[in-house]
């Protein structure tokens, strides 16, 4: 999808037809202006599947690990300035078997999230990995945000937030602490990304550039306020 | 990896050679089915042709495991009456333990010492290893824990291969121990369910498929070519839940044990309606449309020529069912259906219709860039569902999925199993009272999964067995065309059950249009 994207005019919108292919499996009773994909990944049992079931639904799946079988597939509707932004989100399974799988699909989205669990080292230490393998596969202007995911599970911690936000400097991405199971930060992500790639589709030329670091710092702060850890 | 299987003129994996039946023109239908009945005109028999691939129960059995002895010789008829047979009275008190589908209890198992006493006690082991007697899976316990049990398994089949011979099973102190070599894997089942070796090794091909179905067979053979001491742990991690749902479904669900598929009992004119928007919403790459409800089969649309195995349909099934992502959102998977090419992925579209239904649609295709394709042509079957007002009622079918053998009329009988061998599909009402507990339906399972075994014995297998026991009267009779199991109560004599076969012939003659699906549908 071209990712200079003028919003679409109300006409089309309603009547849900776009030439695009990736709004062809718009889910039918949901009306939005743009929309763009976004990617789960990281190693299996880091979160991702409760990072997003977090975000669509507010829920916490609870206790029990169930894989992901290859990727699945959801849509969430967000506001942005007045703006419906849709964003598909493809959730992938962690498990090696699966990899070439989610290859396929690395170039259509847009932007990434890429988890690990801080509770464990070597979901930490397989970023770099990753961070390879999109640079293969994703697109060139992939929005990339670096998640550590459990932030609630602070007793377990092995790895600190400074580690992440070194590592998330040193390839330039956006960097959070997030928990599923509190909801912290989880909503941010999302939303962040979205701004992120509304600004730069509806981007015109007088307008100053999308801040997406200051964003996130900005966003924050409010939510410490408000007594959360992160 | 997802080698695309349909472009490169591989061979079909047709295990007898025999796709599809002859057709049978509709009036050839005999009104009052008799006992002589031959394929393709009992109860239940497709009209056009056969939707699944043909198999004998046995195939694999007598194809891979080389038992000699000779076909079935048609005409031995044996009655049997005999007293409860040793160990079984005591096998439903044991399966207290048997794991339930769900995640708690597969942490559970997966944690427990297995030096316990519970861990002994369970009715029945699975392990898989590699040559190299490396420990890949085990039902109960954590593998690293029973490696060195594993390690002796390796060494007695070792042992046994270095006399130029094969290793097939151990019986001891009411153990069978049953071992099915699959290079570069070695599966072996611990069991004492009182099931024959046959039944068992049918259980390990399913658990053989179902490593397959993950992984493909080159796959499988190329990692432990590179490296022997491969931990092919690594490749399945995740699929624990669906191993262990298939083991629980080969325990419940008797369409497993004769290779065929249950259908949903459904009004004729909704199942053309689904079978038609099914039909019409097509794709390019789809080589089959399955819609299930649950375990049960509502319509299935497939690409001509080709043909679905019973174990790949009851590997997809299960495979949906062990997740429960797929009701959120729509899954999007490759998966090997090994009966039908070991050697390559499908890719497969899982989508429940609404996240609170039981009906899930499958779509599978050859493109592993097909998701859109396929996803617009669910939204398309969805819609002309709606618009021809069948969704209402096939969800109102739904709250029936079952039916009480009353309907028969005939009280003596309780419960029965019968299969119509053209089509592939069985029918079965609802378990009635007396098992309805989950260890007198295992009870009931067994009881039929021995008749079973006695039907397709390997070197004697008989054509009928009645069979009284103290707590009930069974018959299992096979023809060409059919097979058939019926549990009466233990006050019925064999010649009213000999006269029940009749009528219940009769009555699911007339039923058929329900509880079958007649028309098998190409794209």
């Amino acid at each position: 999808m071209s990712t200079k994207k003028a919003p679409m005019s109300d006409n089309e919108v309603k009547n849900g037809t776009s030439r695009n292919m990736l709004e062809r499996c718009a889910s039918v009773n949901e009306y939005f202006d743009i929309s763009f994909k976004v990617m789960l990944l990281g190693d299996s049992a880091v979160g991702k599947t409760c990072v997003l079931v977090r975000f669509k639904d507010g829920a916490f799946l609870g206790g029990n690990f169930i894989a992901t079988v290859g990727i699945d597939f959801r849509n969430k509707v967000v506001t942005v300035d007045n703006m419906k932004v849709k964003l598909q989100i493809w959730d992938t399974a962690g498990q090696e078997r699966f990899r070439s799988v989610t290859h396929a699909y690395y170039r259509d989205a847009q932007a990434l999230l890429l988890l690990y669990d801080i509770t464990r080292k070597s979901s930490f230490d397989n970023i770099r990995a990753w961070l390879t393998e999109i640079h293969e596969y994703a697109q060139k202007d992939v929005v990339i945000m670096l998640l550590g995911n459990k932030s609630d599970m602070a007793a377990e911690r092995v790895i600190k937030p400074e580690e992440g936000q070194k590592l998330a400097k040193e390839y330039g991405v956006p960097f959070m602490e997030t928990s599923a199971k509190t909801g912290v930060n989880v909503e941010l992500a999302f939303l962040a990304i979205a701004r992120q790639l509304k600004h730069r589709a509806a981007e015109q030329p007088h307008e100053p550039k999308f801040q997406i670091h200051d964003y996130i710092e900005s966003q924050k702060q409010k939510s410490n306020c408000c007594g959360a850890l992160m | 990896m997802a080698a695309d299987v349909h472009s490169k003129g591989v061979t079909w994996d047709t295990p007898n050679g025999n796709l599809a039946p002859v057709e049978h023109l509709p009036n050839s239908r005999s009104e009052s089915p008799t006992p002589g009945l031959v394929e393709g005109t009992e109860p239940g028999a497709g009209q056009e042709r056969a939707m699944f691939v043909h198999t004998q129960s046995f195939e694999d059995l007598t194809a891979d495991v080389e038992l000699t002895g000779s076909r079935p010789s048609e005409t031995e008829e044996v009655e049997e009456k005999e007293q409860q047979r040793e160990g079984e009275g005591g096998g439903g008190a044991d399966t207290v333990d048997e794991p339930r589908q769900d995640v708690q209890a597969i942490v559970r198992e997966k944690e427990e010492d297995v030096t316990s006493e519970t861990w002994r006690s369970h009715k029945k082991h699975v392990f898989v290893l590699s040559e190299a007697g490396k420990p890949i899976y085990t039902r109960y316990g954590s593998e690293e824990a029973l490696s060195t049990t594993m390690g002796v398994m390796m060494a007695l089949v070792s042992f046994v291969e270095a006399d130029k011979n094969v290793i097939l099973s151990i019986h001891a102190d009411g153990f069978r121990v049953v071992f099915l070599r699959k290079s570069p894997l070695v599966l072996v089942c611990v069991s004492r369910s009182g099931q024959s070796d046959g039944e068992l090794w049918r259980e390990l091909h399913y658990v053989y498929y179902q490593i397959l179905s993950l992984l493909t067979l080159p796959q499988l053979q190329r990692v432990f070519q590179q490296r022997q001491s491969f931990d092919l742990r690594r490749l399945l991690a995740g699929s624990e839940r669906v191993t262990a749902g298939l083991l629980r479904l080969l325990e419940t669900d008797a369409g497993l044990m004769l290779n065929a598929t249950m259908s949903l009992p459904l009004c004729s004119t909704t199942r053309n309606i689904v079978c038609t928007s099914l039909q019409a919403a097509s794709s390019k790459n789809l080589v089959f449309s399955i819609l299930l409800a649950g375990n049960r089969l509502v319509a299935l649309i497939r690409k001509k020529e080709q043909h679905l195995h019973h174990t790949d349909l009851h590997l997809l099934s299960n495979l949906a069912s062990s997740s429960s992502s797929f009701r959120q959102g729509e899954g999007w998977t490759p998966v090997c259906l090994p009966k039908f090419n070991a050697s390559g992925f499908f890719h497969a579209h899982i989508s429940y219709l609404e996240p609170s239904s039981d009906l899930c649609l499958m779509l599978v295709s050859t493109d592993r860039e097909d998701f859109f394709n396929l996803s617009d042509c669910k939204q398309r079957f969805l819609e002309r569902l709606k618009k021809r007002n069948a969704y209402q009622a096939l969800k109102e079918a739904l709250h029936s999925p079952t039916y009480p053998v009353s309907q028969v009329g005939i009280p003596e009988l309780w419960h029965f199993v019968y299969k119509s061998k053209s089509s592939g599909l069985y029918t079965s009402p609802e378990l009635p009272v007396p098992y309805r507990t989950e260890e007198e339906q295992e009870r009931l399972m067994e009881l039929y999964q021995y008749l079973h075994s006695r039907l397709h014995h390997p070197t004697r297998p008989l054509r009928s067995i009645y069979r009284c026991t103290n707590t009930e009267n069974l018959l299992a009779w096979s023809t060409s065309g059919f097979e058939l199991y019926l549990c009466f109560s233990p006050l019925a004599t064999k010649a009213l059950a000999m006269s029940a076969v009749t009528k219940l012939l009769k009555w699911i003659r007339k039923e058929e249009d329900r509880l079958f699906i007649l028309n098998s549908l190409t794209y």
